[in-house]
């Protein structure tokens, strides 16, 4: 059964909460977005449902973020309730919605950025885990690890220094490029910390994208692999006389067969899938049908 | 400058902060020296009167000479846009309420009022974090968890609390306004469809929080249906006896 860190929110029930919470974490540049977006189109090739969230998205407090950050006058202990607001926001109205209708959740980043943001900036570790007590805990956690020398390149060759991913608000060097060096290698140290604590994954990130996407996949499949609803998804399937599948909504992107079929169907290319990649060929070719 | 060792919690940038839980070793009191400045809250429901006392005590203050600054609850020019869409689309859950409330304090907190009273002002504020403990707990949220959440918060030299019995807070409220808004009668509670309903309801779970919190932070209660002069007059007597430690607070003689 699915279980938050501390305390639960109120109305919040996570007994019927089917689906997978999958987190990519990782500093700023890791490769996070670019992961997300290839695993998404992949999961529903599978037939997942699937839902990507990430930072600063709430319909609540996304807006007041950004405009708070244009300013470069968020206070610390402000910047971490405001992103704490955003994160449970989208954890009440998009996470547990989802994972309740048996969706694959892809989030880009959880709770474990904003602790080490947070005590990168002096705050009260005690403090911010207490906050962060009501997140689930997720399926598994992806941290794409990459260090601040290869990081910086990415940085530079592509959108250049931001205020706060330099984290000036913390460490305010003589330029930028020396207070991102020094906030993001706060930042690793703090991720390496939590690894051990939250359980992470950790997967090299200064490799070529495909080998991360290949090693992101084969996890991921294992972990499809242990669905508990796979019996379930079986039984249907054992039944040939399924009538009352036909029913579906008028609006269906595109036609359908048998539900429970196709579902079976998808933990079997599931399985298929994995096997082809224990054997080590990272190339990430999915196409045999 | 390690305060660890000291017994004093730190959060952030903050060398003092509210001693929240059992477990937290005895913080320093605000006002014993090295912050200062001397910060004065009022508490009570809505139609309590608090407001109006805590206007006369600046009044006061200001004639006294000392530098005095007002901090209303949720005024943060960084979060109140936010907090104002939140209720406006009926966006807020209890848990959300809880945390843009807080974000906004945490903004006045780290902008104003700690700065503030490292100055030496005397900082007054129309509701604080006894507020939050009271209205988000009648909410359903865990009261640890609330009280860790504002761990940040600094200790008020003197927290009043105007108490008052419920029915007549609601008559005072409903002879002076037209309607009461969705989050302020609770009817996100969806306890009854009816605004006054739902806010006696709501009102009477938030006075028995506030009663639990008299012995837990030892809040001042003033009886608040007692005559407002007499009622100021108490308010001053403890004030005073507040600053008289603190002359030099004063931006004229």
């Amino acid at each position: 059964m699915r279980k938050t860190y501390g305390k639960l929110l109120p109305g919040m029930k996570p007994s019927d909460l089917a689906g997978k919470l999958i987190v990519v974490e990782g500093t700023d540049g890791a490769g996070r977005t670019t992961q997300i977006n290839l695993l998404k189109p992949w999961l529903e090739e599978l037939g997942h449902a699937v839902l990507d969230t990430g930072m600063t998205r709430s319909a609540l407090a996304g807006e007041g973020i950004r405009r708070a950050k244009e300013g470069n006058n968020l206070g610390r202990v402000t910047q971490s309730l405001f992103y704490a607001t955003d994160f449970v926001d989208r954890l009440e109205n998009e996470i547990v919605p989802a994972l309740r209708a048996g969706f694959i959740v892809l989030t880009d980043r959880y709770i474990y950025s904003l602790m080490a943001r947070a005590i990168v900036r002096g705050m009260d570790a005690a403090w911010i885990r207490s906050i962060f007590g009501v997140a689930l805990v997720p399926d598994a956690v992806f941290y794409l690890r990459i260090g601040v020398d290869e990081l910086i390149p990415r940085v530079v060759f592509s959108r250049g220094f931001d205020y706060w991913e330099s984290g000036m608000d913390v460490f305010p060097g003589h330029d930028m490029y020396e207070s991102f060096r020094n906030y993001q290698a706060a930042l690793l140290a703090e991720f390496d910390r939590l690894s051990a604590e939250y359980n992470f994954q950790t997967i090299d990130a200064s490799a070529d994208p495909k080998v991360v996407f290949a090693q992101l996949k084969h996890k991921i499949l294992s972990i499809l692999e242990s669905d508990s609803r796979k019996g379930y998804i079986s039984k249907l399937h054992e039944r040939p006389a399924a009538a009352p599948q036909k029913v579906e909504p008028p609006m269906a992107a595109r036609p359908r067969e048998d539900g429970a079929r196709e579902l079976n169907l998808l933990f079997q290319t599931a399985a298929a899938h994995r096997l082809g990649h224990s054997n080590g060929n990272g190339n990430g070719s999915l196409h045999h049908k | 400058m390690d305060t660890g060792n000291m017994g004093i919690g730190r959060i952030g940038p903050f060398e003092v902060f509210y001693p929240t839980q059992q477990a937290v070793p005895p913080v320093r009191q605000n006002g014993d020296g090295e912050i200062p400045g001397r910060l004065f809250v009022v508490e009570g429901i809505d139609g309590s009167g608090k407001s109006t006392q805590l206007m006369l005590l600046h009044k006061w203050l200001e004639s006294k000479g000392y530098g005095v600054v007002f901090s209303q609850w949720n005024s943060s020019p960084l979060v109140k846009d936010t907090t104002k869409l939140g209720k406006k689309k009926k966006m807020l859950t209890p848990a959300t309420f809880s945390l843009i409330h807080a974000t906004d304090f945490a903004d006045r907190t780290e902008r104003s009022i700690l700065p503030l009273l490292k100055a030496g002002a005397v900082v007054l504020c129309d509701r604080y974090i006894y507020t939050a403990f009271a209205r988000d707990v009648a909410r359903g949220m865990d009261r640890a968890w609330v009280r860790d959440l504002y761990g940040f918060a600094v200790k008020p030299a003197v927290a009043f609390y105007f108490r008052v019995p419920l029915e007549t807070a609601v008559g005072r409220i409903t002879a002076a306004r037209e309607g009461l808004k969705f989050y302020e009668a609770g009817m996100d509670l969806g306890v009854s469809d009816d605004p006054e309903e739902s806010f006696r309801f709501f009102q009477g779970r938030i006075i028995d929080e506030y009663e639990k919190m008299i012995p837990e932070f030892g809040l001042t209660v003033v009886d608040a249906t007692l005559p407002v002069e007499i009622q100021q007059a108490q308010v001053r007597q403890i004030a005073k006896t507040h600053l008289e430690r603190a002359k030099n607070l004063r931006v004229r003689p």
